[in-house]
């Protein structure tokens, strides 16, 4: 298949997950045309494309937000079932998706736990979603969160997300997705509304997750954060694969040339 | 530099509304300028203008106060049920008519001589089956709440005219009389209403505590005591006025008491927390693993319980059943204004129970004082209208993001 193919320099490290012939329409949309990816532990997978290529669609997919149309999914081989969004969280795949996802209405500490509040002890006789919240453990667990990622300007684990600014609320998103139990993190376009130092403190984070064997996909159109961070990338256009590279064997061209004409015109433009 | 100055008095007051107990501060402002106007300025400028010879002080005399509180009741029970959904941001226009029926089928289950206690039983159970009902043609169909509790406004009008075709009813069960009518003696009203204060206060007091141990930002003494003494002043206010009257009536403690449960349901519990949720942005809520589906269904079936209950209570204070005190009178709308009156936002994710319970009392106050002066019911109606299209405006001004003028 293309995937073997395209394969560039040294033989990939084992996938830690995996997907083959991923499809999504959206209606008339087809916005992913059987697309394989994966991502293997202590590495990041960059994923680049141009606007509309499916790299959020793909994210989604594999957070389990949207349901693929076809496809296997493959969680160290074995095969899993990825419906829902708790299919993957489950799995141990945490994302920070494109547009945030966070409720305006509530503060910060609400959102990091959102969908997994803590509930005090010892009331088993309630079901789970009728058990007292524990949120003071809550903003203990946001505070620990917002600390590791130096969110300096954060004046309260208490503000309501809804007055915060873009790049705090693009930490708070970054934190929800870290500071959760996982190995798969996914992260679509981070640093958009960052600064300079901001986004610094991203690509630390990128990097912290791969010491510590996190497998990480990265999305971004910054060519520099990409070739700094990450070990390979994967080139989607048109909502189908060109080519998984091995970063340090690539350059930015050659990745921009993917990302724009496809494998085809490669010939063409052989350097 | 008169819009900037605006806009920074507007952003305080929305960050104010943001705090715990700040959403409570317009309501009450709006309750104590009610009552300051019909309590005391009107008497005030009737004794100066000659009219009475005395100052009198109907509005706020304790006997007034009860059947204020009494005529609000039914309203706020269905205010604090349509402030789940409007938490959700829908909206649900049946609920009176859900009532409508309720009450109605109360009166002819009691009629034919089931007993009192089994009927209201039934009752509630119909009334969570036809609030689940529109629930699941929202939630699983995808038809607007606005579209499908309107067709359920209409129907359950209907139906209520089928239950009673002579549109009235009298309702002598006593279990059912009872619940407006027991009075709860004075000395335990106090012990009950001291009882509920020093709850409140040792939950303050040991969340305060927890924070200090965990390291935790807190709250200041200042923002803590005058939040324990405020609520105490008005806990310890109400139960004496009552008791200057008659007592405590065991449908306010019933009223209070499903409140309490419902506002610690959704400020402090998952399912809660999700109804929030999904007002502020439904496809995060999707996003984390959130059943929203589920959750709308569950919450419009706990509108047509607290509909049934305000049935319920409707009977048993008027004694009757009639067609216009529910399906067909003006509830409703008393209903969704009291909710949005008392701060909870058309656009979702904002709101108390709490505050419905404030709102509902607003617009009893407002109907109550009317009818005192002498008020026409067509300046009632403009009353309200405008008191409503306020709250609404202030809702839609503190929304974030609308003070910078997006
Ligand atoms: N929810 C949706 N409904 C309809 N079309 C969608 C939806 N999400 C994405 N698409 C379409 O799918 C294609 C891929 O979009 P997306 O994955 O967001 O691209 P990228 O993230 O690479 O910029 C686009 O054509 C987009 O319009
Ligand atoms: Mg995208």
């Amino acid at each position: 298949m293309t995937f073997e193919n395209t394969m560039v320099g040294q033989a990939a490290p084992p996938a830690h997950l995996a997907v083959r012939g991923i499809q999504k329409r959206f209606g008339g949309v087809h916005a992913l045309r059987g697309v394989d990816f994966e991502v293997a532990r202590g590495e990041v997978m960059a994923l680049v494309g141009d606007n509309g290529a499916g790299k959020s669609t793909l994210m989604k997919v594999l957070a389990g937000a949207h349901l693929a149309d076809d496809g296997e999914f493959l969680l160290d081989g074995k095969p899993v079932e990825m419906s829902t969004p708790n299919d993957a969280t489950e799995l141990g795949i945490q994302i920070v998706y494109q547009d945030l996802a966070l409720c305006e209405n509530l503060d910060v500490s609400a959102n990091l736990s959102l969908g997994a509040e803590p509930v005090k002890p010892g009331w088993s006789f309630l079901p789970h979603l009728l058990r007292p919240l524990d949120d003071l453990e809550m903003e203990v667990k946001a505070k620990k969160a917002i600390d590791k990622l130096e969110v300096r300007t954060l004046q309260s684990v208490r503000a309501k997300v809804g007055g915060l600014s873009g790049g705090q609320r693009q930490a708070i998103a970054i934190a929800r997705a870290v500071g959760t139990e996982s190995s798969v993190v996914m992260l679509d376009e981070p640093t958009a509304a960052l600064g300079v130092a901001q986004t610094r403190q991203v690509l630390e984070v990128v990097k912290r997750l791969r010491e510590t064997n996190h497998a990480v996909v990265y999305i971004s159109h910054n060519m520099r954060d990409i070739f700094e961070v990450s070990d390979r990338i994967t080139v989607l256009r048109h909502g189908s694969n060109v080519a998984t590279y091995t970063t340090s064997d690539t350059n930015p061209d050659e990745i921009v040339v993917a990302m724009t004409r496809g494998l085809d015109t490669e010939n063409g433009n052989a350097a | 530099m008169q819009p900037e100055a605006k806009m920074t008095f507007l952003d305080r007051f929305s960050a104010m509304r943001e705090t715990q107990f700040g959403a409570f501060v317009p309501v009450l402002l709006a309750l104590a300028a009610i009552w300051g106007y019909f309590g005391l300025v009107l008497p005030l400028i009737d004794l100066m203008s000659g009219e009475a010879d005395s100052f009198r002080a109907i509005f706020l005399s304790p006997r007034n106060i009860y059947n204020l509180f009494m005529q609000s009741a039914v309203i706020a029970t269905l205010a604090v049920g349509i402030t789940i959904v409007l938490l959700l941001g829908d909206i649900d226009l049946s609920a009176a008519a859900t009532a409508g029926v309720c009450a109605a089928l109360l009166g002819v289950l009691v009629l034919s001589g089931v007993p009192g206690w089994l009927a209201c039983i039934i009752v509630i159970f119909v009334g969570i089956v036809m609030g689940a009902a529109q629930g699941l043609l929202i939630a699983y169909v995808g038809i607007p709440s606005f579209v499908v509790t309107l067709a359920g406004l209409l129907g359950y009008q209907g139906l209520m005219q089928k239950i009673l075709p002579t549109g009235n009813l009298n309702v002598g069960d006593p279990f059912v009389r009872g619940i407006a009518r027991v009075l709860i003696p004075d000395l335990w009203g106090i012990v009950l209403g001291l009882a509920v204060v020093g709850m409140f206060a040792y939950a303050n007091l040991r969340k305060q505590s927890r924070r200090k141990t965990l390291g935790l930002e807190q709250d200041s003494p200042l923002a803590l005591w005058s939040q324990v003494i405020a609520f105490a002043a008005i806990v310890v206010a109400v139960v004496f006025t009552l008791n200057a009257y008659r007592s405590l009536p065991l449908l306010l403690v019933l009223l209070v008491a499903i409140t309490a449960l419902l506002g610690w349901i959704t400020t402090s519990t998952p399912y809660g927390r999700s109804l929030f949720a999904v007002g502020g942005n439904p496809e995060s809520a999707r996003r984390v693993g959130m059943k929203v589906k589920r959750l709308r269904v569950s919450a419009f079936a706990i509108v047509g319980f607290m509909a049934a209950i305000g049935g319920i209570f409707g009977a048993s204070r008027y004694g009757s059943v009639s067609y216009t005190a529910f399906a067909g009178g003006s509830l409703l709308l008393e209903a969704i204004g009291a909710a949005v009156i008392g701060g909870t936002s058309l656009f979702g994710g904002r709101g108390s129970v709490w505050n419905a319970i404030l709102g509902a009392l607003v617009i009893g106050s407002l109907g109550n004082g009317l009818d005192l002066t002498g008020a026409s019911a067509a300046d009632k109606l403009m009353v309200s209208g405008a008191i409503l299209l306020l709250a609404v405006a202030i809702d839609a001004l503190s929304r974030p993001g609308n003070g910078s003028g997006r």
